[in-house]
Order: structure tokens, then sequence, then C-alpha cells
């Protein structure tokens, strides 16, 4: 198992990448400390603080990016810079991008774990089951991953993939309606509920602070459906290009 | 950094501390939006100073615009702090202490204005006696080292003088020395000659006689003027290597043993003298620096160079080799590179100094 | 006027550019309305933020120039710096008009409530020109092209959030709505609130004014010549 050791050294450089740390990890500070300052003392109709909502949803929308590391760190060692060097490299290719993956999605729950802590530890919010809420972090992160390796592995261009990928995480952002009202139409309606990664996982947290787990499951479920048909899906495009 | 740029910043940080503190006044003490405006005029001016050096008067509009929000505003009291620096960092001081009299308009108790202001026109005024002290120090650094290329110059020519005097003086002593040759024991030495020939026919016995006699003390003459050309040629003070034999004579602190070898009268005077110098000083450091209990002089000459080996062994300390003595030695070393030849020390086995100097060439 | 032509055909070369550039506009037409909030419908707030963005990925063009030492083989030819960064900026700067000028005409013509349409075109030229000389001196400061855009992308966020575009200013706390109007995108978000409430001419005239100045501050902070 060559590939084991090389598992420190990822996680090493994903620390080091200052720039995912400032988007993943710095941004979604700043702005969860702006938006608890405005919405400090404001409650919906049922009573409970906006920050919340805001909190989850911004915890669980920027897990949609954290596939982004997964996917430049693929280009930069199998396909672009580095791909001499591990084409000779004596280990199995495959295995070491699927080492990527894990340790990438590995890394972007471990930043979401962080942004939670902080709001409980420094904004005070009280996450109704951290438990729940960590898992449908971990399955986000992993979709989010897979959703990169698809599009680095099916695309030929890596900057497309890049702007794919983007368009993954804005457009969902957008379709769950975070930022405007989107029009009543069937298509929008499903891309807004059951359709939404986002959405989803928004609605498995809020259905446990209610007590609703069935719902919280049947949602929390979709998710991992997704991941369980895309993950071959991951697995029959890599194949292809890496071979 | 080099200090130019160290007082732009100096200067650009207390401008931006100055926006800083407008900005923090505007924000906790003054609410509407329009008076940002005025921040934001000022602001432009301010890094319009940034970009372009623009001469003090381009300050009337920052007060200008101060001025017309007086009514509107407290902040543009405190923002006349800045025309108020710029003056005074650019030696106009005097004209900033005009600005003061804002004070007097000031319709609320003005002693932190004052402090603010008195603040501002220190640091400007300090800026001012930095950079003028900057451009001193400047100009005496560029001064003294000015100085020392002339000295330095000065002295290499005095060097190439010393050569060229002491090559003269050679010059004119062998040719008083042909001279005296020629005029005394030449006429001497041919009218010896002539008579010698003369009696080789002389019949007569009597004038034989006489001739001979003549040959005799003409012989005679000659032999004094040749006694005392020489005499006079040879110098009474030593030359050459005696003068190394001498200084290692009067040098009794440790053992010194000369070796000598090769032609050495082809040595010119001039480099005897540099020979000399070097010598010495290596005995002076070997005293002065090292624990050495004997050296070896050795003078080779050897095809067309000279050469001066001074070894001892001792262990030279760390660091005084190179410092104390260090000016000594380079002083030698120009010496010995303005003749042509070179100097050079190791420490590797107790301490070993070489001059090499190119000989004359003949002729 | 070449480096104008050559920048104006640069900046639509890359197909995402060419996307980002047409489609970003286009798309803000067609928001929705909101219920009370934002004053116009919320493509027209938004778009504000699709100028930054616009603003910063034409800019990086001159800084791909600076990083690759383009600019350094320019400084041998008969062009002067000025005449370098002037064309560029007109280029951009017609980009952004005719974004501006496209996002209000579609608007009119799709029917949207646009209060004062000139108004409104005038804001956003006023504010593309501040977007433009920020992005300027944004990048004059940075070496890598990439680290600039994500910085910025992330200031951007903050600025909008912070500035009044995202959230309506009024549910500030005191100190927050203060320190926002340091911030232009506070002054975009007041002029849109102008448009909408019927102000008079004159604070149009004053918020154009105050953008304007912005555009002054930046562009002179940004147009140092760089070349590393």
């Amino acid at each position: 198992m060559r590939v084991l050791s090389t598992v420190r050294f990822t996680l090493l450089r994903l620390m080091r990448n200052y720039i995912v740390l400032l988007l993943l990890l710095a941004v979604p500070i700043a702005l969860l400390t702006v938006f608890s300052v405005i919405l400090s003392g404001m409650v919906d109709e049922a009573g409970r603080p906006y920050f919340d909502q805001t909190a989850l949803t911004m915890v669980l929308a920027f897990q949609l990016f954290g596939g982004s590391t997964v996917m430049s760190y693929l280009n930069e060692d199998l396909f672009a810079r580095n791909r001499e060097r591990m084409t000779v490299a004596p280990f199995n290719r495959t295995l070491y991008a699927f080492s990527i993956l894990l340790a990438g999605s590995a890394f972007s729950f471990l930043l979401g774990a962080a942004i939670m802590a902080y709001t409980r530890l420094v904004l005070g919010l009280v996450w109704a089951n951290w438990g729940w809420t960590l898992y449908l972090i971990a399955l986000m992160a992993v979709l989010s991953s897979i959703v990169c390796v698809i599009f680095v592995c099916g695309v030929k261009s890596f900057s497309t993939a890049e702007r794919l990928s983007e368009v993954y995480g804005v457009g969902f952002v957008l379709l769950a309606g975070l930022f405007f009202p989107m029009p009543q139409h069937a298509v929008f309606e499903f891309m807004g509920s059951y359709g939404n990664p986002l959405t989803l996982s928004v609605g498995a947290v809020r259905a446990v602070e209610i007590g609703n787990w069935n719902e919280a499951w049947f949602q929390a479920n979709i998710v991992l459906a997704a991941i369980g048909f895309l993950f071959p899906v991951m697995l029959v495009m890599g194949r292809r290009r890496l071979r | 950094m080099s200090l130019r740029t160290e007082r732009t910043w100096l200067a650009n940080g207390w401008r931006l501390l100055h926006f800083g503190f407008l900005t923090y006044l505007w924000i906790g003490f003054d609410d509407a939006e329009n008076t940002f405006i005025l921040l934001l005029l000022l602001f432009l001016l301010t890094s319009l100073r940034w970009r372009f050096e623009l001469p003090a008067v381009f300050l009337l509009p920052d007060i200008l615009i101060c001025v017309l929000y007086f009514p509107y505003t407290s902040v543009s009291y405190y923002a006349l702090a800045l025309p108020i620096f710029e003056w005074a960092q650019r030696g106009r001081w005097p004209f900033s202490l005009s600005v003061f009299v804002a004070l007097g308009f000031v319709p609320f108790f003005s002693g932190w204005l004052l402090w603010y202001f008195v603040l501002a026109l220190f640091v400007g005024f300090f800026l001012d006696r930095y950079a003028r002290n900057l451009e001193q120090w400047k100009k005496e650094a560029d001064e003294q080292r000015k100085a020392r290329q002339e000295l330095e110059r000065v002295k290499a020519e005095l060097l190439e003088a010393q050569r060229s005097v002491s090559k003269q003086a050679e010059l004119t002593e062998r040719y008083r020395i042909a001279r005296q040759l020629h005029d005394h024991l030449g006429h001497d030495l041919t009218g010896a000659s002539l008579a010698l020939q003369a009696h080789a026919y002389a019949e007569d016995p009597e004038e034989a006689k006489s001739l001979l006699q003549e040959v005799k003390s003409r012989l005679e003459r000659s032999t004094h003027s040749l006694r005392e050309t020489v005499h006079d040629a040879t110098p009474v003070a030593p030359i050459g290597i005696e003068n190394l034999e001498r200084a290692l004579l009067h040098f009794q602190e440790i053992d010194v043993s000369l070796r000598k070898s090769g032609d050495l009268l082809s040595v010119a005077a001039y480099q005897w003298s540099l020979l000399e110098a070097c010598l010495k000083e290596a005995l002076t450091n070997i005293v002065r620096h090292s624990d050495a209990t004997a050296a070896e002089v050795t003078v080779q000459v050897a095809g067309a160079i000279v050469r001066l080996l001074v070894q001892d062994d001792g262990t030279p300390r760390e660091n005084n080799a190179q410092s104390e003595s260090g000016s000594g030695l380079r002083s030698l070393n120009m010496r010995a590179r303005a003749l042509g030849g070179s100097l050079s020390t190791s420490a590797d086995n107790g301490f070993l100094l070489v001059c090499v100097l190119p000989l004359e060439q003949e002729g | 006027m070449t480096i104008f032509y050559f920048t104006l055909k640069r900046s639509f070369a890359n197909l995402a550019n060419l996307i980002f550039l047409t489609a970003a506009p286009i798309a803000c037409i067609f928001l929705p309305a909101g219920e009370g909030w934002p004053p116009l419908a919320y493509g027209y707030a938004y778009f504000g933020i699709v100028i930054l963005f616009v603003a910063i990925r034409l800019a990086q063009i001159m800084m791909e120039d600076r990083v690759k030492g383009i600019l350094k083989r320019l400084s041998v030819a008969p062009v002067r710096y000025f005449s370098y960064l002037g064309q560029h900026l007109l280029a951009y700067a017609v980009i952004l008009i005719l974004q501006s000028a496209v996002v209000v005409l579609g608007g009119w013509i799709a029917g949207q409530e646009l209060h004062r349409p000139w108004a409104l075109f005038a804001l956003y030229v006023s504010f593309s020109f501040a977007a433009l000389a920020m992005a300027l001196a944004w990048i004059s400061v940075f070496r890598s092209k990439d680290a600039a855009f994500l910085f910025y992308m992330s200031l951007i966020v903050l600025a909008a959030l912070l500035g009044g575009i995202i959230l309506p200013l009024e549910i500030f706390p005191d100190l927050l709505r203060r320190i926002a109007v340091i911030l232009p995108t506070f002054w975009f978000a007041e002029g849109l609130k102008s448009i909408a409430s019927a102000q008079p001419f004159a604070d149009n005239v004053r918020i154009n004014a105050t953008l304007c100045l912005y555009a002054l501050v930046f562009l002179v902070l940004g147009s140092t010549r760089r070349m590393q």
C-alpha cells in the first residue's frame, strides 16, 4: 500500500493551501460574523432566530465548493504538472486518485466542522443535533467531491471543468432560492426542493429540529442515493480517463 | 529599504493614520452621508500628492474644502491637520502655523483639536529634519568617499614617482662615473698607451727613459683617479641586502635565519626599500600577534623576479592577524602592486608572507 | 487606437469570458422583483455585483500582461504607459457601458418597472467606473492572478453584503450602517433606492458624483506603473 504513505502529504498540502483556507474557512467565518451582527435578535414566525437558518445554510452551502480542491489536485498530479512523475511512480494511480478524493472530502468536512465549532463557541449558536448536522456535512462533502471528479475526468479542458464546478455550486445555491425567489414552475420547484442537495440537507437538519426523523432520513437518504448513483459513474469515467 | 523610501513610508504612514482617525471621528460622531464626501475629496487630493510631487500651493484646495465644510461637520476642523503636516514636512512650518487660526472659529471646546494640530506639526517637523539630515549625511559620505579616492590616487602617483626618481638617480650616477672615467682615467690611459708605443720606436735612450717616466706618472695618476672614482661611487650607507641583514641584526626577540640566493645586485634600490618594509612589517607582526619562536627569511632572485619569504612557526591568533595587521599589509600590498608585483600571506602552517617583485629588464 | 481594439477583441476571446460578459447581464434582466425589497427587481441590484466581477475579470487581462512580462516588452515599444493604460481602461469602460445599456434597455423592453431608466443607466455607468478603478488598484498590489481574483471575490461578497445590496441596510445595527457608507457598494444601493423612491434629481447627481470620486481616487492609486 504505497498510496497510503502519500495521504499524509496530500493532507499537508491541503492544509497549506492558503487560498482554499481563505475561501472556504475565512470567508464563511467573516460572513457568519457579519450576519450574526445584522440578524441578532431577529426571529421568524416560529420564534426561531433567523441566524440559525442562515448559519446552517451557509455551512452546508460552502460544502458545495469543497470539491474544487480535489479537482485541482487531481488535475495537477495526474493530468498536468506532475503527470509524468506520477506515471513512472510505482503505485496504482487509480488508487492514488481515490486517496485524493477521500482526503479532499475529509478536509472539506473538517472545514465545515470548524465553521460549526466557530458558530457554537464564538457566536453562541446552539445546534439542535450536531451529530446529524455533521453527518449531512459529510454527505455534502463527498457528493461535491464526486461531482468534481466526474467533471475533471469527463471534460478535456481543466478550466471548463472549473467553470462547471462553479456552476454546480452557484447554481444549486441560486436554485435553493437563497438570493432571490425562483419563478413558480415545476422544474424550479423540483430543483428547489427534492432535486437540490443543499435544500435536501438543510431540510433534513430542519426536520430533526422539529423531531420528524422519518422526513429527515428520507431527505438525507436521497443525498446518499445520489452519491450511490454517481459513485459508479465516477469510477467508469475516472478509469477511462486514467487508463 | 533605502533611507529615502523609509521617509516616504513614514509620511504615508502618517497620512493613512490621519485618514483612519478622521474616519473614526466620522463614524463615531457624525452620521451624515454627505460629510463622508469631504473625506473622499481629501483622500483624492492626498493620493494625488502620493503619486506626484505637488508643490505646497496645492494644499490650498485642501484648506478650501475644509473651510467649506466648517458649517456642516466638526470633522473638517480635524482635517486641517493634514495641511499642517504637509507644510511642516516641506520645511514651511510658518505657513502651517497660520492654520492654527482656524482654532478661533471652532464652535466647541477644542483642547483635543489643538493637541492634534500640534502633533501633526511635530510629526511634519520631524520628517523635515529627518530629510535634511539625510541629505547632509549623504553629502558628507559622498565627500569622504571622494577624498579617500583622491588619497589613494595620490599614493599611487607617489609610488610611481619614487620608482622613477630612483631610476633617474641611478642613471645620473652611472653617467657621472662614465664621465669621470672618460675625463681623467681615459686621457691618462690613452696618453700612457701612446707613450708606450712611442717608446718602442725611441732610439735615444734619454728620450726612452723620459717616455717611460711619462707612462709611469700617467699610470700612477690614473690608478689614483680610479681609486678616487671607485671611492666616490661606493655609498657610505648600507644598500640592498645589507639593509635586510642589518634589520635582522637589530631584531633580537626570536631566532631569525636569513638565506639568500641568486644575483642580488640586479635588484633595484626602490625594490629593496619595499622588501625591507615587508620584512620589518612581518617581524613586527610576529612580535605583536604570534607566539612564534623562530622564523626564516629567504631572499631569492631567479629569472626575472625577486622573491622574499618570511615564514614563522607560530600559530597566529584568530581575527587579529586579519584586522589589526591588516592595514599595514594592505598598504604594502598596494605598494607591491604599484611596482608590478604582489604580496600574499598564508596562515596554514605558521604565518607565511611572500612578496614577489619583477626585476627591471637591463638595457 | 490599436491597443483599444485589441483589448476589446481580447476581452471576448475566451469562451468563459464571452459567456460571462453577455449572459450575466441578460440573466439580470429577467430576475423577479421582490416584495418591498430590493427597490428595483433583484436583477437590477445584483447587476452591481456583476459589474464588480466583470471589472476584476477585465482588469486581470492587464495583470496578465504585467505578470507575463508583456508590459516589459511594451516598454521598449513607442507606446507610452499612459496610452496603454488609457486605451485598456477605455475598452473596459466601453464593455461595461454596453452591458449597462443592455440591462437597462432590456428591462425597459421586457416591461420591468425601472422608474427612471436614464438615471439608472447613469448610476450603472458611474458605478462601472468606480468598480474598474477599484479592480485596477487591487491588481496593482498582487503578483498572482488567481490570488488577486479569489481575494477580490471574497471581498466583493462582503462589500455587497455590508453595503446593502444583498440585505436592506435598515435592518443593520447602527454602527454597521455607518461603516457601510465607506463602501462604494453603499452608494450604489443608495442610488437604486433614490431612483425607486423618486428623489429629486440633485440627489442622483450627488450619488453619481460620489461614485466618480471613488473612481478617481482608485484610478490615482492604481495607475502606478509596475513592471513585476
